[in-house]
């Protein structure tokens, strides 16, 4: 299985958390708009420069695929990792284990969801589409010195607010 | 490369079908007891039940084994194994080579020494072709012999089709190695409710009959019944593997790498005796999870790529009538043997339960009934990561205070603890 290389990038200067792109996914997979049922979520900070957009990395060695009891979480051909609707029970596990807070419940069922990059529209994910004015989220390519940058950044984050 | 798999269950299409994932170019070849494509073991009950369809419970069909070029062999047993000229043999007489070969054939039913057990109207629930001569079975009253999910779930199945159905458990309560007494006498009120006679504390005697079943005799009671199911749990299949001169314990011994102690056999699923991730003893885990996590490490070994088995993990849940119950990690029975002070976590909201087994303040178990089951995830990763129950009540006051997201799941740990 080729396992395509690509993957949202989130630079949380740009971002004004104006929430264009919680709506443009939440109307993407639901048509409707809620911030409920996107699947970023912006951590929006008063007194800041900055908000960061939380989305699924799509870590290498995935921990809510090891952790899943019932073996949902699946790695798409796309990179992406994402729930099965059918087995998923709702338990929460993914939302608790992982490391950036992405999984976000879905208020109908109680399962958790992820980016799946908007696999099923060629056009590409619509967030990224609904940000091209800031620019926060842009798609890139996975390579490691981006992955390393993105390490750097999130260990400096983890310092400053935990 | 030529791969023999033996068992065509969930493990050992899962190593066939990995293997396909990573490289195409090696021979596969599954040889099964059976003469149907991998099905789901589990949800026979549900099949039993009428919820689901026959179709519904098969994993894969026919075509996908044809269109990824794996030979099937059906309705051949496997009764050896040359590890020296490389070749197994089965009942048939049929002389197989391979390169490599996966033990993956799981484990046989364990039949107690009851009299009468091989009369007319005994059954089993493990395997298809049983259940189907259960299903086709007309009876109205039914005895379940032993009370695990298997025969928890199959007398759920029977009470649908309309029969009288009695559970007889020999310990104390009913799935005794899933869950505490405290949860099991909630569970099997909630079963007498529905109208499951439910018997523990009972030893099985004899089953009546000449060559049909007429009735069951316990030390306590006899039961008037036409069918019996036995449920009495499964052994891992370790015959096999001693007639190649393989190690086994309970189970077959496998290393890090679920390779056997003779070179180019593997092991993985129902058959092996693997550890418990989270405590490093030794111990048999035969659940689903488990075994395809074992499969997908079993083919990544033979690719080439060296992968570390971490251990097995406990998790299951019943679903019966309208009650969820899960269960994770270990009892507190089964705590005992561990050092350290365990502590018990309770909590009980109208007919929802929930508790939590902590050892030094960290979770190491626990099991729950109904809203608190749909919200488990949350305490079986806390088990995972090792967080420490006490440090969160220290820094409560942080968390809520700030509002991170990747906090979030931490706060609701905290509502479930009740701070």
């Amino acid at each position: 299985m080729e396992i395509r290389r690509e993957q949202l990038k989130i630079d949380p200067k740009k971002c004004t958390a104006c929430h264009q792109c919680t709506t443009a996914c939440s109307i993407m997979h639901y048509g409707v708009d809620d911030p409920n049922f996107s699947r970023i979520k912006i951590l929006q900070f008063e007194n800041k420069d900055f908000n960061v957009p939380i989305i699924c990395m799509a870590c290498e060695n995935p921990i809510c695929i090891d952790v899943c009891p019932m073996n949902t979480r699946v790695r798409k051909s796309n990179g992406t990792i994402v729930t099965d609707t059918e087995t998923c029970i709702g338990c929460k596990a993914c939302l608790y284990i992982c490391p950036v807070g992405s999984p976000v419940e879905n208020p109908l069922t109680g399962q958790s969801m992820t980016c799946d990059m908007c696999e099923d529209d060629p056009e590409g994910p619509w967030c990224v589409k609904a940000c091209h004015e800031h620019g926060a989220l842009t798609i890139c390519e996975i390579d490691a010195q981006i992955t390393q940058v993105a390490r750097q950044q999130a260990g400096r984050m983890r310092r400053i607010f935990s | 490369m030529k791969i023999v798999i033996i068992g065509n269950g969930i493990a050992g299409n899962q190593v066939a079908f990995t293997l396909i994932q990573q490289e195409s170019r090696n021979e596969i070849c599954i040889i099964s007891a059976e003469n149907v494509p991998e099905y789901d073991p589990c949800s026979l009950p549900y099949f039993l039940g009428g919820d689901v369809e026959k179709n519904a419970i098969f994993r894969k069909k026919i075509e996908d084994y044809d269109h990824h070029n794996i030979e099937l062999i059906f309705n051949n047993k496997v009764v050896g194994i040359d590890p020296e000229a490389k070749h197994v043999t089965t009942d048939k007489g049929l002389q197989i080579n391979y390169d490599k070969l996966v033990l993956a054939h799981g484990g046989e039913l364990f039949i107690p020494p009851i009299e009468g057990i091989d009369n007319q109207g005994v059954f089993s629930c493990k395997q298809l072709f049983e259940t189907e001569k259960l299903n086709s079975h007309q009876g109205r009253c039914a005895v379940v012999i032993g009370s695990g999910a298997i025969g928890i779930e199959a007398a759920e199945a029977l009470k649908k089709k309309g029969y009288e159905v009695y559970i007889i458990e020999l310990l104390d309560w009913i799935l005794p190695t899933l869950f505490d007494e405290p949860t099991a006498k909630r569970l099997e009120a909630a079963m007498e409710r529905y109208g499951i006679n439910v018997c523990t504390g009972e030893k099985v005697l004899k089953i009546k009959g000449e060559d049909r079943v007429k009735g069951v005799v316990t030390d306590q009671r006899e039961i008037e019944c036409d069918t019996v199911v036995v449920a009495t749990g499964v052994i891992p299949g370790t015959k096999l593997a001693e007639t190649a001169g393989i190690k086994t314990g309970r189970g077959i011994l496998v290393n890090e790498f679920m390779q056997t102690n003779v070179p180019d056999i593997y092991a993985c699923g129902d058959c092996v005796e693997t550890i418990d991730a989270s405590t490093g003893e030794t111990a048999i885990f035969q659940l689903k999870h488990n075994a395809l996590e074992q499969g997908k490490i079993v083919a990544k070994n033979i690719s080439g790529k060296q992968t570390i088995y971490l251990g097995a993990h406990a998790f299951a849940r019943t679903n019966f009538f309208k009650t969820h119950a899960a269960s994770f990690g270990k009892t507190l029975q089964g705590s005992k043997c561990l050092s350290g002070k365990s502590k018990v976590f309770e909590r009980e909201k109208g007919g929802d339960y929930l508790r939590v087994i902590l050892l030094d303040g960290k979770i190491i178990g626990g099991q729950a009934i109904g809203k608190y089951a749909d919200t488990i995830g949350l305490l079986i990763s806390a088990m995972r990561r090792k967080d420490d129950i006490n440090q969160l009540r220290c820094n409560w006051k942080n968390i809520v205070r700030s509002d991170l997201t990747y906090l979030l799941p931490q706060l609701r740990l905290g509502h479930i603890f009740g701070l």
